[in-house]
């Protein structure tokens, strides 16, 4: 069996390093595609392919956030599933530590599900509605043996509802329906920091919840890494929620990745067309800065089948298509000339400290489009949607 | 928990005066012994289900409530212990379908892939044998059969319908997140039908329960009124074959149909309004007020 | 801008508009004692976090409010182009049929869905056109290729059916149709909602062109600040069933107020915007069955006085009114007491004294 490190003193210390020198887990997709069948995609072809290709990996020391970005519709509820353990991949392998997390033996899998939790998207269906909402908070503490007896629970329970700003009085003894969305997502947090778990996968967490609660969750997040170490990835469609909580970021696309690296160079030096068109499209909330140029919308009818997949899968929409895009899938290519992360930051910053948050796989700001191709490139690929170097 | 029960239950006029009828004859089931003490004592005492017990078709009277039959048996005692076997014919078979049909649905739904077609291939073999020609078959072969016996027969009819609807219902929840949760948790397959899935389909359970009891007593009573049934116990649908054997109506003598009658359809009305009482309480949009 | 109109006029003045809703547990006010004027060629934004009820404050301007929910006060009156003006609560079936569609029209929340799907887009559009306007029915095909060029669509969407359309397309077809009959105001409740972001950049412009190039008004109710910073000319922020602030965008979003849009605003983060931590607002938005007494928000409010938890504040007009209804801040506030007539409805006569209220 294998043995789980102790989580670290919960003494608050901007440095993740009073963790117990334990070496580093892994939590990756290697070369992971899962396709849907059935009758419903018919007129796709039968089958929907909701993740191509996809590779990532995380890392629980040091401790970072990555962030998935993608719309509706890219696979990322679909990674999701994968990496927790509910969905088995048509092909390719999720492995923690090595090992392949759907071939586990029953310790190995109880391991895992230890160091590998997650936080949904919707505050209310998390909880069954026939309990009361703390069952979710019990259920951990007796599933993984965290306690020694009850009083010791409670303590413990409380504890974890007091690390999120939550007041047990307002909290315990209710049933779901009598607490806010955001109560009920911070309960969700307090799960997270009772199992002290190495990972959390946290699905949309805060796109069901009001503005105004959803800079404390993003804070007790970026909290949950500085303080416990805890690793996240954060899977959003909201651009500026990424931006804010920093770290690593993958952008998604129909089941692609399309884009990777830091995220000041993703988002403040977007390189692939797609990533500038989400870009150019993010509506800023400052009245003084409102679009001046038109965008058109390019919007696919489903009376048009689209062909195959074997080609780039933003060629019908971007500005920027050459006729190799049709026909050939765009390997990686590293952004040359780029700052590598960690510089352009202010010191001092909360989020990023250099070259912290990067994994030894990704460290470089690297996209899947043809423009990049340095072998065939003749001018410098454009910066931006209007084709202006 | 249970506040959320009761307190869902009471929102419901149509499920409470169901239950409440249901109860009440529940109670008349239960204290047919002391039914049959209290007339058997007049008289100088005797069990008032002996034949010749009293004079023959009596109409009804100060000591006879429901008058006597053409063996001169006391129609109400035998109305009370006929409603008792018929009650207890209902809860056995209810129970063991429902046990069978929950145990079908819940794994084959929750489970799917192979498990879950081939219940469902079971499951619609059941529903598809026709069950009163084969109940007759076994029935006319098996005589001597207790009425625990009975109910285990009626319960494999049964069980099907049941088990179909709630793998549905199944389906419906088994996605929710809750699910989710419980396996990140590390819950077992069982650990999570029995504590995610189970409490959240209770009020479908009491209605199969409740839909193959009331199949069962039915059945049975089909099965009297033909003739064919467990003999040596008083059955609300014996009565009503002895009504028919006799002549009971051309006789004048209303009691010995009118009592099974009566009571057939008292709770067969107090299983419909609990079904529609149920289906209040779940179903938000028939209510009349916001936020209940 | 290409349109011709008597910009500034009101168009629609709502007053001490009041909505109940009946519960198990007593009469709960959605939308409490709230007043907001629209003018033409004006987007005014609704703002307000779930729960607050600007949906129920929509509803009720159509006057679409159905049981258990009840208008309880107030008065909603249409000064329509060319037309009497016309009171909407208590008006008849028959009026609140000549006015809609053609004077007032609605996109509804989650509208992409409300296409009928048996239905070719085109027919859909000859079914409202005609049933509210039965005049208009020649050049129908004419009109319908000039509505849907109009929100950028090909005119070969009236042949197609719904479900062979994005997400985006409908929500155009809807404004499409709302737009019809030419109305002066069009209210539209979470148009940019789930729709993928490159759509909501075009359904932004898209409204925008409503008022740009056909002079229309326009009510948008979202929670979404940022599209108000894209859209709006004015905000109206709500907060347990009452208007807080109601000022111009850049007021509303540079110098913010009231404590609760100030740490609204506060807590957007932005992309390319400071790394540093934000702060939410403690606690949560209270129950309608349990307002707070006095100021709604004193019990999360940072800078709560003494008299924030017994008495209501008023909505007040800070700085001296000028007349000129875009740059006039309103705010309901103990921290901002009015320098001139503290009460709304005779701030509104003396900056508008030629627009009489119709009682």
């Amino acid at each position: 069996m294998t043995s789980i490190p102790t989580p670290a003193s919960t003494t608050s210390s901007a440095d993740a390093g009073t963790r117990e020198a334990a070496s580093a887990r892994h939590l990756r997709m290697e070369a992971v595609t899962h396709s849907f069948r059935g009758a419903a995609y018919r007129h796709l072809g039968g089958e929907l392919v909701a993740v191509d290709d996809v590779s990532m990996s995380l890392a629980s020391n040091p401790p970072q956030i990555v962030t998935l970005v993608g719309e509706s519709g890219s696979g990322k509820s679909t990674v999701a599933r994968m990496l927790l353990g509910l969905l088995k991949p048509s092909a390719g392998r999720v492995t923690f530590d090595g090992d392949d997390i759907y071939q586990l033996s029953p310790q190995g899998r109880s391991a895992f599900r230890r160091a590998v939790q997650a936080v949904f998207q919707d505050p209310y269906g998390i909880f069954n509605p026939f309990f009361r909402a703390e069952r979710v908070l019990w259920k951990a503490v007796d599933r993984f043996g965290m306690a020694r007896n009850r009083a010791d629970a409670l303590a413990k329970i409380e504890k974890s509802l007091g690390a999120v700003q939550l007041r047990p009085t307002d909290v315990l003894g209710r049933y779901p329906h009598q607490l806010s969305g955001g109560q009920r997502q911070r309960i969700m947090l307090a799960r997270a920091h009772l199992l002290q778990p190495a990972f959390i996968v946290a699905d949309e967490p805060v796109s069901m919840l009001d503005a105004a609660v959803r800079v404390h969750f993003l804070n007790i997040l970026l909290d949950f890494r500085t303080q416990y170490g805890m690793s996240t990835l954060f899977i959003t469609h909201d651009l500026s929620n990424a931006f804010y909580v920093g770290g690593h970021l993958l952008v998604m696309s129909r089941g692609r990745i399309v884009e990777r690296g830091s995220t000041d160079d993703v988002l403040m030096r977007p390189a692939h067309p797609y990533t500038q068109l989400l870009l150019a499209s993010l509506p800023s909330s400052d009245p003084d800065v409102r679009w001046t140029d038109r965008m058109t919308a390019t919007e696919q009818t489903t009376a048009k089948p689209s062909p195959g997949r074997s080609r780039c899968l933003f060629a019908e929409r971007c500005p920027h298509v050459m006729d190799r895009c049709w026909h050939d899938v765009p390997p990686t290519y590293a952004v040359q000339g780029e700052p590598s992360a960690g510089t352009g930051v202010e010191t001092g910053a909360v989020h990023l400290g250099p070259g912290a948050d990067v994994t030894a796989d990704e460290q470089s700001h690297s996209v899947a489009c043809f423009l990049y191709d340095p072998a065939k490139r003749t001018s410098p690929p454009p910066d931006s949607l209007s084709g202006k170097t | 928990m249970w506040h959320t029960i009761i307190g869902q239950l009471r929102t419901s006029a149509r499920l409470q005066f169901g239950l409440g009828l249901l109860g009440l004859l529940v109670v008349l089931a239960i204290v047919h012994p002391l039914a049959s003490g209290v007339v058997g004592s007049q008289d100088a005492g005797g069990d008032p289900l002996a034949i010749a017990a009293y004079r023959p078709w009596l109409m009804p009277t100060g000591s006879h409530w429901l008058g006597t039959d053409r063996y001169g048996r006391d129609i109400l005692v035998m109305s009370l212990t006929g409603l008792s076997a018929s009650l207890q014919v209902g809860l056995i078979a209810g129970l063991i379908s429902t046990a069978i049909g929950v145990i079908v649905a819940f794994v084959g739904g929750y489970k799917g892939g192979a498990w879950d077609s081939t219940l469902r291939t079971v499951t619609d073999m059941f529903l598809v044998i026709p069950s009163l020609p084969l109940l007759l078959v076994l029935s006319a072969y098996v005589r001597r059969v207790s009425l625990a016996q009975v109910g285990v027969m009626l319960a494999i009819f049964s069980w099907a319908f049941a088990a179909r609807t709630m793998r549905a219902h199944v389906l419906s929840i088994r996605s929710r997140p809750y699910v989710d949760l419980a396996r990140i948790n590390d819950a077992s397959d069982m650990e999570i039908i029995f504590q995610e899935l189970l409490p959240n389909l209770l009020p479908y359970i009491g209605v199969g329960f409740a839909n193959a009891a009331i199949n069962s007593i039915f059945g049975l009573v089909a099965l009297e009124v033909i003739g064919l049934g467990p003999a040596g116990v008083i059955d609300l649908g014996m009565m009503i074959n002895f009504s028919i054997n006799w002549g009971a109506m051309s006789l004048g003598a209303w009691p010995l149909f009118m009592a099974p009658i009566t009571l057939l359809s008292l709770l067969f009305m107090a299983q419909q309004l609990v079904n529609i009482g149920l289906e209040e309480v779940y179903n938000p949009r028939l209510r009349s007020v916001a936020g209940a | 801008m290409t349109f011709s109109g008597t910009a500034g006029a009101t168009l629609l003045s709502v007053r001490h508009l009041t909505v109940e809703y009946a519960t198990v547990r007593g009469s709960a006010r959605a939308v409490d004692d709230v007043s907001l004027d629209v003018n033409r060629a004006e987007i005014v934004g609704i703002a307000g976090e779930s729960g607050c009820g600007k949906t129920t404050l929509t509803s009720a301007i159509l006057r679409l409010t159905r049981p258990p929910g009840r208008v309880t006060a107030g008065s909603i009156s249409l000064f329509p182009r060319g037309g009497a003006p016309v009171e909407l609560i208590g008006a008849t079936g028959e009026e609140l049929r000549s006015v809609r569609w053609r004077n007032v029209s609605y996109v509804p929340q989650g509208s992409m869905n409300s296409l009928n799907p048996v239905m070719r887009v085109g027919e859909q559009f000859k079914d409202a056109i005609t049933h509210h306007d039965g005049e208009r029915a020649a050049n129908l095909d004419e009109r319908i290729s000039y509505l849907l060029d109009l929100v950028g669509l090909g005119g070969h969407v009236a042949r197609m059916y719904p479900h062979e359309l994005s997400g985006g397309m409908r929500q155009r077809a809807i404004i499409a149709m709302a737009i019809a009959l030419e109305p002066d105001l069009v209210i539209a409740d979470e148009p940019t909602t789930a729709l993928d972001v490159n759509v909501q950049r075009v359904i932004i412009q898209t409204l925008r062109d409503l008022r740009d190039r056909l002079g229309m008004s326009l009510v948008v109710v979202t929670h979404d600040m940022a599209v108000h910073a894209q859209l709006a000319d004015r905000v109206a922020v709500m907060y347990a069933g009452k208007i807080v602030e109601d000022a111009g965008v850049r007021a509303i979003f540079h110098h913010p107020r009231h404590p609760y849009v100030r740490r609204l605003i506060g807590a957007i983060p932005r992309v390319g915007g400071s790394r540093s931590r934000l702060d939410g607002i403690d606690g949560a938005a209270p129950s309608p069955l349990a307002w707070p007494a006095g100021c709604r928000f004193h019990p999360r409010c940072a800078d709560a006085l003494p008299e924030c938890s017994t008495v209501m504040p008023l909505m007040a007009v800070t700085g001296a009114p000028n007349g000129q209804h875009l740059t006039r801040s309103m705010v309901a506030c103990h921290l901002h007491p009015a320098d001139a007539i503290p009460t709304d409805v005779s701030v509104l006569e003396v900056a508008a004294p030629s627009q009489k209220e119709d009682r």
